[in-house]
């Protein structure tokens, strides 16, 4: 198992397009991937976009991506740097 | 008959009504032999290709013409491969037994309850996307074909329950008259669809599908929210003039939206934005007005179980603040209590709503949760300009006491190093009569006031605005309004502060002109009424607009006044 936290930077959070684009990512890996906000219990499937706009991670929210699987660090890093990317907003 | 409904998209049309059922089977629990799973799962593999082939179609179709509602397709696509739902559903069918559309079924209404659960408004609006690729299973299970309001036999008043993204995306504008429907409020899909197509919308009309028959003529009012049946020849008459008239002006105003608001003799008139639900939509008026004149933030308590919270609200206020950069927002604490009911709290009911422990008084009472938003709204301010408004303010004490919160919340936030602009503006919204005529008092005391005429009206009239019996009482243009208004005018003029409209007076091209006669310099209304309001500015003088509101002033009765404005300003209506 492999987690890492980061802050969700773009203005629209992960809604819309972010998200949209946030769950192609995610189902490239094999791994089985969670995210969930930093300091609540709440977890969501991050190949789910339902599970994922549930969640309503806005700007500034900080988030934790877990996954578990042979592909687990690199599906980690790779989520995390997109949305450090900011999903080319701003 | 009449019947009223919120009027989300104006404009006028007449014509056969046209019920809109989309295809609603009744299912029940179905299940299948233990040995029968592995062609069940192919079944439902099947099911969900021809669901993609026909969401690809749409799009295809969508893509070149519309981009924005291709969107919504592609974003269909997305629900219809959800991991987590295809896992369930897969799993239903392997586990449970489940036959696919029982197994789709269910699965999508656990999700549908999730995310209606979400605290975010337009997620919990997704729920309409989710049901829309579920009814698309179900049909396509049934061997349905897509029944849709893209082959229409004749121009129609669309009436339905509620109406799917789908049902919209492919429906044909130049046979659809006007849309009726049950439910829906003014950010619902519908709502933004007929908006975008120009089609006149009356959403939440309870019970439409049956109080309306098909092919039943009626008059749709989407700029009243009404609709009329068993219209006799003099309404219809009525009407189909004033839909001309409404093609007309509409036309003629568009253009006005984005001029810069100046007299003709070059005096520069603010016109701010009144804002309830900081959408897209309404952002989107950032780029033609002056300011937020009044940002009713009740909507962030609204439609919800739990109380916001304080970083909730600071993510709010900053989206609003960000949108309109240096440009003032005045943001109104809340105004709940008297008929507005919340899920989130607690209320008292009460014999006299109005008179009652509503706004600023309710805020008293609740210390907590108005320390809460204070907060809140000072945390924002970094990023912006932001003015607060006290709603309800009946007296100085009623003004000091709400100031002397305020002061406890900076303290506080400077005890946790937290930052907040230091250039806040406090004021007062002016809409109880004492206040108003102590308002050379208050300007004082106050950095700026804002009328809302809409219950400065209702209290000095001493009318229940939601009593239909008394509403002939309501007068708008009843002349001690105009007096009373001048008296606050001059009294902030003369300390050199800021006083506004925010009220009905401040969007009605006839009353916005007596206030700018009296020396009002800021209008702030309802992103719909700039249009109207900029046409008016444009085309007059200060000079004229003061003689006109001397006589006013000086008129006997509401209908005297209301009658000589509609005759001065004719020209610039």
């Amino acid at each position: 198992m492999y987690a890492r936290s980061t802050i969700v930077a773009n203005r629209t959070g992960l809604h819309a397009r972010p998200a949209s684009d946030f769950i192609a990512c995610a189902s490239k890996f094999k791994s089985k991937i969670t995210i969930k906000r930093v300091g609540e219990d709440d977890e969501a499937n991050a190949k789910s976009i339902v599970m994922l706009l549930s969640l309503g991670l806005g700007q500034g929210t900080e988030v934790l991506l877990t996954a578990k699987g042979e592909d687990e660090v690199e599906a980690v890093d790779t989520l995390i740097e997109l949305i450090d990317s900011k999903f080319g907003e701003d | 008959m009449t019947f009223t409904g919120n009027p989300v998209s104006p404009g006028i049309a007449t014509g056969p009504v046209f019920l809109y059922t989309p295809f609603k089977p009744q299912l029940e629990e179905t299940l299948i032999p233990s040995d029968a799973v592995e062609e069940n799962i192919k079944k439902y593999e099947d099911l969900r290709e021809k669901a993609r082939l026909e969401l690809e179609a749409i799009h295809d179709k969508l893509e070149q013409d519309d981009p924005e509602k291709a969107k919504i397709f592609a974003a269909h696509k997305d629900i219809l491969f959800d991991d987590a739902m295809d896992e369930e559903i897969r799993d239903a069918i392997n586990y449970d037994y489940f036959s696919p559309e029982w197994a789709i079924q269910t699965t999508y209404e656990k999700f549908i309850r999730i995310l209606s659960k979400a605290k975010d408004e337009i997620i919990r609006e997704r729920v309409a996307d989710l049901r829309d690729v579920r009814s698309r299973l179900i049909r396509i299970w049934f061997e349905v074909p897509e029944k849709n309001l893209s082959a229409l036999e004749k121009p129609v008043v669309v009436v339905a329950h509620d109406l799917f993204p789908s049902d919209t995306a492919t429906l044909d504008r130049s046979k659809v008259l006007a849309i009726v429907t049950e439910i829906g409020g003014p950010t619902s899909h519908s709502a933004i669809i007929a908006r975008s197509y120009e089609i006149p919308a009356v959403l939440g009309l309870s019970d439409a599908m049956t109080l309306f028959a098909d092919d039943q003529v009626v008059i749709v009012d989407a700029c009243e929210g009404k609709v009329f049946t068993e219209a006799d020849d003099a309404l219809l008459a009525e009407y189909a003039q004033k839909r001309e008239e409404y093609l007309v002006k509409a036309a003629d105003l568009k253009k006005f939206r984005d001029v810069e608001p100046i007299t003709k003799d070059g005096v520069r008139i603010k016109v701010e934005q009144n804002i309830g639900s900081a959408d897209a939509m309404e952002l989107e008026g950032a780029t033609c007005t002056d300011g937020v004149g009044l940002f009713r933030t009740e909507f962030i308590y609204m439609g919800r179980e739990q109380l916001p919270t304080e970083d909730e609200q600071v993510e709010i206020y900053k989206k609003v603040l960000n949108a309109f950069g240096e440009r003032p927002m005045i943001l109104r604490t809340m105004d709940i209590g008297g008929d507005k009911v919340l899920d989130c709290m607690e209320l008292p009911k009460e014999e006299n709503p109005f008179l009652g422990l509503r706004a600023l008084r309710l805020s008293f009472a609740h210390p907590e949760i108005f320390k809460t938003q204070l907060r809140a709204a000072f945390r924002a301010s970094v990023v912006g300009n932001l003015w607060i408004m006290f709603p309800m303010v009946g007296s100085m004490d009623d003004f000091r006491r709400a100031k002397a919160v305020v002061e406890e919340v900076k303290k506080e936030l400077d005890e946790a190093g937290l930052p907040y602009s230091k250039d806040v503006k406090i004021g007062v919204m002016i809409e109880v009569p004492t206040l108003a005529v102590i308002a050379d008092l208050i300007a004082k005391e106050a950095d700026f006031c804002s009328v809302g005429t809409n219950d400065l009206t209702q209290y000095s009239t001493a009318v229940d605005r939601m009593n239909p019996s008394v509403s002939g009482y309501y007068q708008t243009f009843h002349p001690a309004m105009f007096r009373l208004i001048g008296h606050v005018i001059r009294s902030f003029d003369a300390e050199g502060k800021s006083s506004g409209v925010c009220g009905e007076m401040g969007g009605n091209p006839l009353t916005a002109a007596v206030l700018m006669g009296l020396g009002m310099r800021t209008l702030s209304m309802g992103i719909a009424s700039v249009p109207s309001i900029k046409k008016l500015i444009t085309n007059v003088t200060i000079p004229e607009l003061e003689k006109l509101a001397a006589t006013v002033v000086n008129l006997n009765t509401a209908a005297e006044v209301e009658e000589y404005l509609k005759k001065e300003l004719a020209h610039v209506l």
